[in-house]
């Protein structure tokens, strides 16, 4: 191919028309996007602090949910130590009805 | 309708698009529209289908302006090529090929009636040809024979390295050479 032909085509590429768009066409995105809601793309912190604006609960409620969740979290937390203590004290019955057996 | 806002650049108007500001919008379509209009009006031949394209991928860029992240994307625009780019292959995969508009001038002044039918029917079968290349050649040269961008930004929408770019626009031309060989 000689370089006449590479210019030509080049030309030809670079002459290259396009028929100019209606005149309004920015205007009727714009008008058509005013319409049109957008998509909202929450975090999880801003999922949480949009549910807790649409709950709107009363203080009292928040203080006793608060209360409620601390007294189940502190209850599961000392409910190994309450059951050892029982086993412990069960053990020491046991211990006192076989010496007391013994005596008899 | 709002001045186009010429002290912000397109990051900081997307930033208030973001936000839900539609005057933010308006600016950037007002700054824009033409030149993605041209890019589409390349790949599709047809004005009305060049504007449904263009609408779409700003009525897309509304609904959802979180889609473009200025620490992933690079430059607004060439991120919103790609989007316009892929708009259009898609139309083209949904349509066949179209009729060039009827209204599309290709009138020179100077020109005698026969110039001017050997120019349009050039113009017919260069389009034609360009419609015929495999994918990537086409994009290659709707994109870098587009005025206002580089090469190397061609090359980031298509996400190819200048040297991949330049050996995509030698092939393009190597065949559109073969097939034009009449008319050159």
């Amino acid at each position: 191919m000689s370089q006449n032909d590479e210019d030509k085509l080049t030309a030809m590429l670079r002459s290259r028309r396009t028929e100019a768009a209606r005149p309004d066409l920015a205007a009727r995105i714009i008008l058509r996007a005013q319409g049109m809601p957008q998509v909202q793309n929450y975090s999880l912190w801003q999922s949480l602090r949009q549910l807790f604006a649409e709950l709107h609960l009363p203080k009292p409620g928040y203080v006793l949910t608060t209360a409620l969740v601390l007294g189940m979290f502190l209850g599961f937390s000392t409910a190994p130590q309450t059951a050892a203590s029982t086993d412990s004290d069960s053990n020491y019955a046991e211990s006192f009805l076989a010496d007391a057996e013994g005596l008899l | 309708m709002p001045a186009a806002w010429p002290d912000k650049d397109d990051s900081e108007l997307l930033a208030l698009v973001q936000d839900g500001s539609h005057p933010a919008f308006a600016a950037l379509v007002e700054r824009h529209t033409d030149r993605f209009y041209r890019l589409a009006f390349r790949y599709l031949q047809n004005r009305q289908a060049a504007e449904d394209v263009v609408q779409d991928a700003f009525l897309k860029l509304w609904e959802d302006p979180a889609k473009w992240q200025p620490d992933k994307n690079s430059r607004f625009t060439t991120w919103f090529y790609r989007v316009v780019v892929n708009l259009c292959l898609d139309w083209q995969k949904r349509k066949r090929p179209m009729e060039l508009s009827e209204g599309m001038t290709l009138i020179d002044d100077r020109e005698s009636a026969d110039q001017m039918m050997l120019r349009r029917e050039q113009q017919r079968i260069l389009e034609q040809e360009i419609a015929a290349l495999p994918e990537r050649q086409r994009t290659a040269l709707n994109l870098c024979f587009d005025e206002g961008i580089s090469n190397q930004e061609a090359a980031e929408v298509m996400g190819i390295n200048l040297k991949a770019l330049q050996s995509l626009l030698m092939r393009a031309k190597t065949t559109l050479k073969e097939r034009l060989k009449s008319y050159l």
